[in-house]
């Protein structure tokens, strides 16, 4: 990360330029030339520039922030431009703190960007936090949102934090006049299984771009002196309902490990031991299964070309059956097993059934599990060899790593990914 | 007496994985702890017990800790249950 910046310089009035440029905001009591030269003054940390930080850099640009920090480890991928909205078809490939960097120069060159191309580590977050008037969470996962939080809280800036996943999203001003910080709210990260990311959950770029937006009002405020709405309350948005709801937080917690009164929190940690989970939004690759209870998708292509009997299972959720599919798999959301779905475990009886009349009926049937990655694959094979053998006959459960993705880039390159 | 139906709510998706749905009406006693109103919602989803640590829970849109924090409800107040959601 680049050095130390310099002070942004204080000013005492708007050219002729900016008069025109800002017009419609100055003209805005609440806002003015005062709070418009606040506003020129201040610099604002993107942690992520993708869904949420997209439209709030977008929005901070071009009501003329002083100052903008991109923070961004990844690359602009095609799955990205549905809701990265600064980011265009020929960026792929390229860093998103860069691109947003050039996107925006476009909109307001009269700002200064400051892109960081590289995750925002314990080891470097506070010195780079500490440059900075207000920071904006726009990041995609547990141990960043910790690390974002905590360094906040050391470094004493307000932390505008936004979130989203599928058609929901939320919002909060944290470590901001008495308001709670993130960790008096979740002491404790939630099991790693029970977090999803908008890989694996989806999410409509409409609702980071609203969220993106209120978080960009949020910062805004705070800076041109106007104050935040949302110390002290978290704004819940459920796009479909189409309904905001304003939960009022409990204060900062006196026994907080970070903002409380005596903090064991006094350093950055290590993040992601302590959520037991990795720094990105991308999936990480569970391991459940003994190796001997596992193929790969080239195994498993073998044994499809030697026309070896068996069971495909794909556990997939149904939505994502619909996008695309091996013909020849019997699908059962893994959903419908966890919940011993009574017509889904006929239909696996059934297909057992069938399979076994192509075989001698001496050795154990082979069941081959499939879902997208190679996750929930795992948990349906445990769900499988539990199953009662008198009803299910002899079975032998084995799950396909990697999963519909691996078959697509390593079996069958017209079969689509998602 | 098991009289006021609490509607609660489910603050978010990856719950729904958890529990199984977003919104529905429980009859719960009028007068409850938190920590009991909580007790009552995992009865119908054990699964919640899971993240108790690591929710938010709201009755009529404020934050109430679990505990001893004595709630008196009222026929369709909302009890929201919301986990921290990490996309972006």
């Amino acid at each position: 990360f680049p050095a130390e910046l310099p002070p942004l310089p204080a000013r005492s009035a708007l050219s002729a330029a900016e008069i025109l440029r800002y017009s419609r905001q100055l003209v805005l009591p609440e806002l003015g030339v005062r709070g418009q030269l606040r506003l020129a003054r201040s610099s604002v940390l993107v942690v992520g520039c993708g869904g949420l930080g997209c439209p709030l850099a977008q929005y901070l640009a071009a009501a003329g922030v002083g100052r903008l920090g991109l923070v961004d480890h990844d690359v602009v991928e095609t799955s990205n431009l549905q809701r990265q909205v600064l980011h265009g078809e020929a960026r792929r490939g390229r860093p998103k703190a860069r691109s947003a960097a050039a996107a925006l120069r476009r909109l307001n060159s009269a700002v200064q960007y400051v892109p960081y191309r590289g995750a925002l580590r314990p080891r470097s977050a506070l010195r780079l936090v500490r440059q900075y008037d207000i920071v904006a969470d726009c990041s995609d996962n547990v141990p960043t949102r910790y690390l974002v939080s905590d360094a906040c809280v050391l470094a004493g800036k307000p932390l505008v934090s936004g979130s989203a996943l599928r058609l929901e999203g939320q919002l909060a001003v944290y470590n901001y006049r008495g308001g709670p910080c993130y960790r008096c709210l979740f002491p404790e990260p939630p099991p790693p299984d029970t977090v999803t990311n908008c890989a694996d959950g989806g999410v409509l770029g409409v609702v980071t771009g609203i969220i993106g937006c209120m978080q960009a009002l949020e910062v805004l405020k705070i800076a041109s002196g106007m104050g935040s709405s949302f110390g002290g309350y978290m704004l819940m948005f459920d796009a479909l309902e189409g309904r905001f709801r304003n939960i009022k937080l409990r204060p900062r917690k006196a026994d907080c490990a970070v903002c409380g009164d005596n903090p064991s929190v006094t350093c950055l940690q290590d993040y992601e031991a302590f959520c037991g989970s990795s720094a990105t939004d991308k999936c990480r690759a569970l391991r459940l299964l003994p190796s001997g209870d596992r193929v790969s998708v080239q195994q498993y292509k073998e044994l499809l070309d030697a026309r070896v009997p068996h069971v495909l299972l794909d556990v997939r959720p149904q939505v994502e059956a619909e996008i695309c599919r091996l013909q020849h798999a019997l699908h059962i959301p893994l959903r419908s097993l966890e919940e011993k779905d009574e017509q889904a475990l006929q239909r696996l009886q059934k297909r057992i059934c069938e399979e076994k009349q192509r075989t001698d009926d001496q050795t154990p049937l082979p069941v081959y599990v499939v879902c997208k990655l190679g996750n929930d694959s795992q948990k349906a094979v445990k769900i499988l060899q539990e199953l009662p053998a008198e009803e299910f006959g002899s079975v032998l459960a084995k799950d396909i790593k990697g999963g519909l993705m691996a078959w697509a880039t390593k079996i069958d390159s017209t079969f689509p990914q998602y | 007496m098991c009289q006021p139906l609490a509607s609660y709510w489910l603050g978010h998706t990856h719950h729904v994985k958890l529990a199984g749905l977003r919104c529905e009406t429980l009859s719960v006693p009028r007068e409850i702890t938190s920590l009991q109103l909580w007790e009552e919602i995992v009865k119908v989803h054990p699964r919640l017990a899971l993240i108790r640590d690591q929710v938010v829970f709201a009755v009529r849109q404020e934050y109430v800790l679990l505990g001893d924090q004595l709630l008196v409800l009222q026929p369709g107040d909302e009890v929201a249950i919301i986990p921290p959601i990490s996309g972006g």
